[in-house]
């Protein structure tokens, strides 16, 4: 039976959180860093959360899709702002799509903890192609907001920097929602989960399981991308190699998922709202002693939900009225 | 039954798990707590006001050490401010307060920062966050909300080319790094025309490098060799044997800690004599020393500020400027008392970014940024870290000057400029063969 109401829940916190953003001053760039954090916690959870498989090189493809709307927005400035803009995101999708289909390809032959050894380095290898080819500005990077101003004026600027870069990202996040709900009742989503729970019974029962991680990994990966180039280069307006491939965003996105609950559509929503708001509001209260108070803060989320505050309040809803509208 | 006394207790010791950790939280919490600073309470005499600076600094994180010294700096500032009559503006005194939130050296975390404290805590200026990646992702948000930006950790050149009204900085330029040696290298050799420059492949190195090299063709020096090598390299032979063929003067290079060190290493093993040598970074730490030996001896290397620099009130007068804030003796010693060390150049450059609001604020006689940003356009002070002049369009720092430090005998000498040296160059430093000898600069 497919059913589509628990994206109900999920456009109704989007709803609520974008009210709270524009209707309490001060609170629209810590909105967007919840958002950040859902967004990026959402992609990931279409590969890791349906497969089980851990990305570590996840950053790379927030890299090269970062990378992809820089690289349009600073060399092809001429051909005016909407076809750069489009091309921007074509190349993010491109890039997140070719280095997907390589690192997929080969790595995607090996089996758990294998395949997470070998993505660990995609995200260094991408850095030190950039810094050592000398490509894209190399070490120096690419700086966009003087180059934007001249060619497109000020206000332009500030418009692309504030208002459509966050609005890309809103995009990027509800659709990543979207699709993860779609494969959950899709013939592809039963898949998946048959390969999570016993990839070899799922493959003498006739399921092509190295396609069906192929297409969630590179669902996953262009996803990834788009948030690259909306969240990074279009909001800070810059990008530099050493920033954008930095490993701790992938930590923090399987954090956000385990959390959250992997394998549902709210569990990275509900744990990116945790995992943002306890650090946002921990680092106002007390400057510097976030960190320590916010890991045994999450130690002790994780102990009490083991499957996921999702995975634990699906359970707890079976049964109510309130069912339908979980998963 | 045997399974269920087996659940029964791995769920107690779950349970017993989590009020440890349960416990420990709020033991922290009450830790942190205390640390919150208590506002200190309004004397009674006159309208006395209390202002704050906002500061998204790197408590933790990559620029965790040097956001730290960063805020200590800032707080002696303050701290000095308000001891020495506060900021006037009419018949109101106002007090700084630093309000610092930590961002975890993440960009992210600067933009909501920023954002919180120009609309939540009305802060109107801002202390940058520490490093020039974070100060450009602080700069679109500050510029949104017109409230000032002053960078003291965030060196790069592209920064100010940005048109960024907002954004002024405190520190010297990358494109100043090296131009303090080579104006000292003429200043005291007009002969010693070629020039060679190897330096890291990086951002920052490369920035300070090509400005030299412009430089130095302004001062009439000659380019006799020019290379870069990749982060990371363990070997430098192959350029040190070309370079030594080219047969330069001078040298100008480097880029992290190690690599400094292993350029003057790889030097001394060739070596090539040189008349002057600046590496960047590396001869400013004691450890450079430590493992180079007398080998070291004789190698400059420029610096934003360093113990025992020479401004003071006297200096000031001699060249015709106002003196602000505490003398280096007051600074050294609040820092020392503070923090238990000496304090490193990113506590003094953070001190002189919290004198220069004060100073421009009660230039303006107004709290209005616009305003302020207006009458930083011709202010002009020394202090500990120097002279603080910026350029009216952009924002660039152009009265600061890089000291030079030299190895000396065994101890860190400053040389350059003038005003700040506490010892004379030692030009030229002696050859490798001399040093190996024994010979030291000043023997």
């Amino acid at each position: 039976m497919r059913n589509y109401t628990p994206l109900v829940t999920l456009l109704l916190i989007y709803a609520v959180m974008i009210a709270i953003g524009q209707g309490i001053q001060g609170m629209w760039q810590p909105i967007m860093l919840v958002i950040f954090y859902i967004a990026v916690g959402q992609a990931l959870n279409i590969f890791l959360g349906m497969t089980g498989y851990v990305n570590f090189g996840y950053v790379a493809l927030l890299g090269v899709g970062a990378y992809g709307m820089a690289v349009a927005l600073g060399y092809y400035t001429d051909l005016g702002l909407i076809p750069a803009l489009t091309l921007g995101f074509i190349l993010a999708i491109l890039l997140a799509f070719i280095v997907s289909m390589v690192v997929g390809g080969i790595a995607l032959r090996l089996r758990g903890a294998y395949f997470a050894i070998a993505t660990i380095g995609v995200n260094e290898g991408i850095k030190y192609l950039i810094l050592g080819g000398k490509i894209w500005g190399g070490s120096s990077g690419i700086v966009l907001s003087g180059i934007l101003r001249k060619a497109y004026g000020a206000e332009t600027m500030r418009f692309l920097s504030t208002v459509f870069a966050d609005a890309g990202l809103i995009v990027v996040a509800i659709l990543s929602g979207i699709i993860t709900m779609y494969i959950l009742n899709s013939r592809l989503g039963y898949g998946l989960i048959a390969l999570r729970e016993d990839e070899d019974a799922a493959k003498v029962m006739g399921i092509n399981v190295r396609r069906y991680k192929q297409i969630a990994f590179v669902i996953s990966c262009i996803l990834a991308g788009l948030i690259g180039a909306t969240a990074w280069t279009l909001k800070l307006t810059y990008v530099f190699p050493q920033d954008v491939f930095a490993i701790n965003y992938t930590v923090e996105a399987i954090v956000i998922v385990m959390l959250g609950g992997a394998g549902t559509l709210l569990g990275p929503v509900v744990g990116g709202l945790i995992y943002a708001l306890l650090k946002y509001y921990l680092t106002i209260a007390f400057p510097g002693m976030q960190l320590l108070i916010l890991a045994p803060l999450l130690i002790i989320v994780i102990l009490l939900f083991p499957e996921g505050v999702v995975g634990y309040l699906a359970k707890a809803a079976r049964g109510t009225r309130f069912e339908k509208f979980v998963r | 039954m045997l399974k269920n006394v087996g659940g029964e207790n791995v769920s107690k010791s779950k349970w017993l798990l989590v009020a440890i950790l349960v416990v420990s939280t709020a033991l922290i919490l009450g830790c942190a707590q205390q640390q919150q600073p208590t506002t200190p309470a309004p004397s009674g005499e006159g309208k006395v006001e209390t202002l704050y600076f906002g500061a998204p600094i790197s408590l933790s994180g990559k620029f965790a050490e040097e956001g730290k010294a960063s805020l200590e700096g800032m707080k002696i500032a303050a701290k000095w401010i308000n001891e020495n009559g506060g900021i006037k503006v009419g018949d109101v005194t106002y007090k700084i307060e630093i309000k610092a939130y930590d961002d975890e050296s993440k960009k992210e975390n600067v933009q909501s920062l920023i954002e919180r404290l120009a609309t939540v805590d009305k802060v109107k200026f801002i202390l940058a966050p520490y490093s020039s990646g974070l100060t450009l992702a602080a700069a679109p948000i500050a510029e949104k909300y017109q409230v000032l930006l002053n960078s003291h950790g965030g060196a790069s050149d592209y920064i100010f080319e940005q048109g960024y009204y907002y954004v002024v900085q405190t520190l010297s330029p990358a494109s100043r790094y090296q131009t303090g040696f080579l104006d000292m290298v003429k200043a005291k050799d007009p002969n010693a025309k070629r020039l060679a420059l190897v330096y890291e492949d990086g951002e920052f190195s490369r920035a300070v490098h090509e400005a030299a090299r412009e430089y130095a063709k302004q001062l009439g020096f000659e380019i006799v060799y020019e290379k870069t090598y990749p982060a990371g390299a363990t070997d430098l032979s192959p350029i040190l044997n070309e370079l030594k063929a080219a047969n330069p003067d001078v040298l100008i290079g480097g880029g992290h800690f190690a690599d400094g060190q292993l350029l003057a290493k790889q030097l001394a093993e060739l070596k090539i004599d040189l008349k002057a040598i600046s590496i960047l970074v590396a001869p400013t730490f004691t450890s450079f020393y430590e493992a180079l030996g007398n080998k070291a001896e004789g190698i400059a290397g420029p610096a934003q500020w360093e113990v025992g620099v020479k401004y003071s009130p006297e200096a000031a007068e001699k060249l015709g400027i106002e003196w602000y804030g505490p003398t280096q003796e007051e600074f050294l010693s609040a820092y020392k008392e503070a923090m238990g060390e000496e304090p490193p150049y990113q506590a003094a450059e953070a001190a002189a970014a919290v004198l220069s609001y004060a100073k421009a604020i009660e230039k303006a006689q107004s709290l209005d940024p616009a305003k302020v940003r207006e009458a930083m356009n011709d202010l002009e002070f020394m202090s500990i870290y120097g002279v603080w002049k910026i350029d009216p369009e952009t924002g660039k720092q152009i009265g600061h000057e890089m000291v030079i430090i030299q190895w000396q005998n065994g101890e860190k000498k400053i040389v350059w400029p003038e005003s700040a040296a506490n010892a004379e160059p030692c030009y030229p430093m002696p050859t490798w063969d001399e040093k190996e000898g024994g010979a030291t600069c000043g023997s």
